[in-house]
């Protein structure tokens, strides 16, 4: 139990800054309190971290902003196009939505990551809370459920390029934001909803704070 | 103007030089007080000062006593001395004509 304790402790560290999680693990050593003392003081920590990381507008915008109505777009979505997939029964019709889909979940699960990093955890909630209620309340008799999640995949690349990279080449994002506005701007000539608009901000938002290439 | 635990934690460290660092300051604070502080308010706090200019952290050395961990180290900084004693100077003021500092002055004469 005593062992057990002390790997929670160790565990809870890990949330913390690396350098921040050694000093406190070192403090407690020092103090020699029991383990679920020490398992609540380190939580303590924790807990007041994440509520000053939510003073910021940062988090908000990741998670309420953009993660949870995004997870619903992408869904109706990925479900329109299973059902062209369906209809058409191919790629080539497709190909223009397919990127289009893969393009706005990579942008959104960027920016979703490198807004707000250490509340990754809030914006992964809030986009996988819907997909779950959307999933349980799946009813199209010739569709497979999973066919919602589709944005997932270029999403979960995008978070985890996101949260690696300090950010990505102005011209890049750029040109990634241009193809994006291209792509939704045909699509909306083929009866795409107007609601749909709302995902390119993330490719401009990456446009907007790229970086400068120096050489 | 610095707040109570503040000003603790900077007499804290000022008082223990070289040898201040999170773990030091808090057994200072828990025997000054009688209450020990939490981690949490302790490392918050010492962030809070350090984005004010009041104190520099570091990491350094770590310790076989401390599971091999690195310290947070602190040192009060000339703005933080200034601070605090305005805060000192200002406690004193207020308390000159408080019952318990007049007798503690009188029982002292």
């Amino acid at each position: 139990m005593r062992d057990g304790g002390r790997r929670a402790v160790e565990f809870a560290a890990q949330l913390l800054d690396v350098e921040e999680g050694e000093a406190v693990l070192g403090d407690l050593a020092e103090g020699g309190e029991s383990w679920w003392r020490d398992l609540l003081d380190i939580s303590g920590l924790i807990v007041r971290r994440q509520v000053l990381l939510w003073k910021s507008w940062r988090p908000w915008l990741a998670s309420f902003g953009l993660a949870l109505p995004a997870s619903f777009l992408l869904m109706g979505f990925s479900l329109g196009v299973t059902r062209r997939f369906q209809h058409t029964g191919g790629m080539p019709p497709l190909a223009e939505r397919i990127l289009l889909l893969g393009a706005w979940a990579w942008t959104g699960g960027y920016v979703v990551a490198s807004l707000s990093k250490r509340t990754l955890w809030m914006s992964v909630a809030s986009c996988f809370l819907p997909c779950l209620f959307c999933l349980a309340r799946f009813r199209v008799p010739a569709l497979p459920s999973p066919c919602l999640l589709l944005f997932l995949p270029p999403a979960i690349w995008g978070v985890w390029r996101g949260s690696r990279l300090s950010g990505i080449k102005t011209r890049t994002a750029m040109l990634l934001a241009a193809a994006v506005t291209m792509l939704t701007l045909l699509l909306m000539g083929e009866g795409l909803p107007a609601v749909n608009w709302v995902l390119i901000w993330p490719a401009w938002y990456l446009a907007a704070t790229g970086e400068t290439s120096t050489l | 103007m610095l707040g109570e635990f503040e000003y603790l934690l900077i007499s804290a460290a000022s008082g223990l030089g070289d040898q201040a660092y999170s773990g030091a300051i808090q057994r200072e604070i828990a025997a000054a007080t009688g209450r020990r502080c939490s981690i949490g308010a302790l490392y918050t706090t010492i962030d809070r000062l350090e984005g004010k200019g009041l104190v520099k952290t570091w990491m350094g050395d770590a310790t076989a006593q401390r599971g091999g961990r690195a310290k947070r180290m602190v040192r009060v900084t000339p703005k933080g001395v200034q601070a605090a004693k305005s805060f000192y100077d200002a406690v004193l003021g207020i308390s000159r004509g408080a019952r318990w500092a007049v007798k503690d002055a009188g029982g002292g004469s």
